[in-house]
């Protein structure tokens, strides 16, 4: 989970850095990784969010982890899931803060190395948000 | 209201005083449920652990940490139980420190050991008995009768006429009473609750609802969080910091160097992670830099061949010159407590005073070190003891306490100090690896007549820093769980040999020294019944003759298990019983092994013995989770070294048992008259044992390293 080297900590904390930290210069290609989050969610302090990725998860062939980053988020790298083949299955479920509407990138990284992703744009009403205090 | 004068003794079992106002002893009150405590209101205080509020609910106050092991059930069940109160209406609430909470066997307020009901078994009972004194005596004055005619019933006052009066409507003149000195506890025949199945634990509405603090619950205003990057080699130091990327991270707002390494304060725990990722530190790693595994056992097992210290020496095992001999060396590993729940604390120094919120198993002495630490006199340190999501012994260290409360001296602020799960794996404060050799002896008809055992092992007595070496050499928690071989054998001696790797920081993990050393004896001595040719459990038996509750434990499960009845081909059984904290536990587990060596645990079966029991839901629930634990160690536990640094950090090198490895577990509780025994500890020891030794009836190999899965 350490920014890989060359990472500039002051980016950290935009999307590009987020990205950067996770791929470190690597390519990723869209597919195998479905996301699913609702189109619009009326409250953005609770989003319920699912993350499955095509993968037998045995010892040979698995999912090694799956990193979310949130664009509008202040901290947009939000969670990094470490999986293995003792999971079983390539599938976490959370509920996700949400800044606001905006893209979710879901990456999932194989055993082989190689990255791939999903993204989904939510609509967040914000209004609702700001109703929670 | 008024402060309570602090000279105040309240070592005095009752020191009755009403409440003039509410809000006095409410700080620790956890917020939110129907069954723990809310505010002391109008309550009135019949002693320090008893308070009773005009609508009839009786609030018990706990000194003792609760960490999942039921404490604050069984301590106010003990209250109810002389009381006769209504169960229903029982609450409870964390006490803050204070001498009236000392624990009875340790002698200062601390939770561990498997001691809570074993030293609170009388007080808390007699604190309960004395308030309802207090009532009848109210009672009989108000309503001018002799105190003999009058009896108590859930929570009522009753008159042989039929008056009656609920104990709310009494406290107030109740506390007023000169508490009687002496008092009858009732014959456990009377008992209603105690020892009967059935009664609820007081905090599972809290926790299935999420409404109960632990320790990482804690958020207060202008709070910062804090990580420490620790030096990877213990007793390592930061010869220099580049903090410039670090204090870059938004959100990051200090970075200090402390003892315990160097700490990155933040405005959340993520940013302050991402702080410390951004750390470029040089350390110099010192004098452990080369401490390795192969190293440890290597001065482990040189040590165990040459002896040491005598713990225990009875006949003469030299002279001894037995028909059949067999010798053997076994080795168990460090390990890590692995709470679920990541060690943390936050703290607050300000006006002079240190208040902190914690997890923590040794409220006590946390004060007076926090008083060191903070500058300030002991009564100016306030602990507020949380819910702990796991302790294990580890949870009895000081170290994270310290930490919040450097830092937040440090910046004036509140913090909280977290510990992520590869800086707990990492956190040092293992239970110490040991090799062990024994050697067995047996006459030409197959009876024990000779057994020894060398231990060698890192000394915790030294280690903990608050207890030394008795004269003799020999470190107790070394050899407990083999110095006390109960087989009634002719010839014994065991041998103590100190031996320290330097670089760890050796620690109590649940059930300590039994944790290995059972594990040493109850599979060498299934050994030595291999080599007479007899059956496991009669040769044990044969050799606990004068040892009825060793006996009555290993027979009750074994009878359970149905031992000596065929099981499904390739499933093997295998036995161990094991004296720890003052109970007797036996288990029998069912194991097949698979082609590739992986065995599957299906079943255990434990006997127990721990006396009276105060609740019999939860000592079985006791006995799962420590079998649990004790599977879970026995299988994968194992923290190793390498260039002086931890080669583990996460649940993917440090396993866990998984829930479709779990075992079917019975339990049976030997009934019992005797004063209660531990129960906290004594089911881990045995299972380790018992399922090596069903490994060697299903495969003829002898386990002697652990883990299993190494």
């Amino acid at each position: 989970m350490n920014p890989p080297p060359g990472v500039d900590a002051r980016i950290i904390n935009t999307p590009e850095g987020a990205l950067q930290s996770i791929l470190n210069g690597a390519p990723m290609r869209k597919g195998r990784v479905h996301l699913e989050l609702p189109a619009i969610a009326e409250n953005g302090h609770s989003v319920g969010m699912t993350v499955k990725v095509d993968s037998p998860m045995s010892e040979a062939d698995h999912v090694r982890r799956i990193e979310l980053i949130a664009d509008k988020n202040p901290v947009p790298r939000v969670a990094t899931f470490v999986l293995g083949p003792l999971n079983g299955r390539a599938e976490v479920e959370s509920r996700l803060r949400l800044n606001g509407t905006q893209r979710v990138t879901a990456i999932a990284q194989l055993s082989d190395g190689s990255f791939w992703f999903d993204a989904v744009d939510v609509t967040v009403n914000e209004l609702a948000c700001l109703d929670g205090g | 209201m008024g402060a309570r004068d602090p000279n105040q003794s309240r070592r005095d079992f009752l020191k009755s005083s009403a409440l003039a106002g509410g809000g006095l002893i409410v700080s620790f009150a956890l917020p939110g449920t129907t069954r723990l405590a809310q505010a002391a209101g109008n309550d009135v205080k019949m002693s320090a652990y008893l308070r009773i509020a005009p609508n009839n609910d009786i609030t018990v106050v706990c000194g003792l940490s609760e960490m999942g092991q039921g404490v604050h059930t069984a301590i106010p069940m003990l209250v109810a139980e002389e009381l006769d109160a209504d169960w229903m209406r029982v609450r409870v609430e964390q006490a803050g420190v204070d001498k009236a909470f000392a624990n009875p066997i340790f002698g200062m307020q601390a939770t561990g050991g498997s001691t809570s009901v074993r030293g609170h078994w009388e007080p808390m009972r007699k604190a309960g008995a004395q308030a309802r004194a207090m009532l009848i005596a109210a009672a009989a004055e108000i309503w001018k009768v002799d105190p003999s005619e009058c009896s108590t019933e859930k929570g009522m006052v009753l008159h042989k006429s039929g008056k009656k009066a609920s104990y709310g409507q009494l406290a107030a003149k109740a506390a007023k009473q000169v508490p009687p000195k002496d008092v009858k506890l009732k014959d456990p025949s009377q008992f209603t609750l105690l020892g009967k199945s059935g009664t609820k634990r007081l905090d599972t509405a809290a926790k299935s609802t999420g409404k109960a603090k632990y320790g990482l619950d804690i958020y207060l205003p202008g709070m910062l969080t804090a990580v420490i990057a620790h030096a990877p080699v213990l007793g390592g130091k930061a010869v220099s910091v580049d903090d410039s990327k670090a204090k870059a991270v938004p959100g990051v707002r200090q970075v200090v160097t402390i003892p315990a390494g160097v700490a990155v304060l933040a405005d959340g725990y993520w940013a302050a992670k991402m702080g410390r990722d951004a750390l470029e530190i040089k350390w110099d790693d010192g004098p452990n830099a080369a401490l390795s595994s192969e190293g440890i056992s290597k001065m482990l097992s040189d040590g165990a061949k040459a002896g040491g210290a005598v713990g225990r020496n009875e006949g003469d095992a030299k002279a001894a010159a037995p028909a059949k001999t067999l010798e053997a060396e076994y080795e168990a590993p460090f390990l890590s407590h692995s709470c679920m729940e990541p060690l943390n604390c936050t703290a607050w120094v300000r006006n002079g005073e240190v208040e902190i919120w914690a997890g923590t198993q040794s409220q006590g002495p946390a004060q007076g070190i926090l008083a060191q630490v903070g500058g300030v006199a002991p009564g100016k340190v306030k602990v507020n003891t949380m819910y702990l999501g796991g302790g294990f012994g580890r949870r009895f260290a000081p170290d994270p306490v310290i930490g919040a409360t450097i830092l937040s001296k440090m910046t004036g602020k509140p913090v909280k100090l977290v510990y992520s799960r590869e800086d707990d794996t990492r956190g040092y404060f293992y239970r110490p690896a040991s090799v062990t050799r024994m050697k067995g002896g047996l006459d030409a008809g197959g009876k024990a007549v000779l057994f020894t055992a060398n231990v060698a092992s890192p000394s915790i007595m030294e280690g903990s820093h608050f207890m030394k070496l008795p004269p003799d050499g020999v470190d107790e928690f070394g050899v407990e769980g083999i110095r006390d071989c109960p087989y009634d054998i002719p010839n014994l001696r065991i041998e103590y040999s100190r031996q320290e790797p330097g670089g760890v920081q050796v620690w109590f993990w649940r059930s300590v020294g039994h944790s290995q050393n059972s594990f040493f004896l109850e599979s060498f001595i299934d050994e030595m019944a291999h080599e007479a040719g007899k059956d496991p459990f009669e040769f044990r038996r044969a050799l606990l003759s004068k040892q009825p509750r060793y006996k009555g434990a290993l027979e009750l499960a074994a009878e359970k298990a149905e031992w000596g009845k065929p099981l499904p081909a390739g499933v093997h059984r295998g036995i161990a019983v094991v004296f720890s904290f003052g109970s007797w536990c036996a288990e029998v587990a069912e194991v097949s092994v698979a082609a590739d060596g992986t065995p599957t645990v299906h079943r255990v079966v434990a006997a127990v013995d721990c006396g009276m029991t105060v609740n019999p839901d939860i000592v079985k629930r006791q006995i799962e989770s420590a079998i649990v634990y004790g599977l879970t160690a026995a299988l994968y536990g194992k923290i190793t070294f390498k260039d002086g640094q931890v080669q583990q950090s996460n649940f993917h090198d440090y396993r866990m048992l998984r829930m479709n490895q779990m075992p079917k577990v019975e339990v049976h509780i030997v009934p019992s008259k005797e004063a209660p025994g531990g129960i906290g500890e004594p089911g881990t020891p045995p299972i380790a044992p018992a399922v090596a030794n069903a490994i060697f009836a299903a495969t003829g190999k002898r386990i002697r390293k652990l883990p299993i899965l190494a």
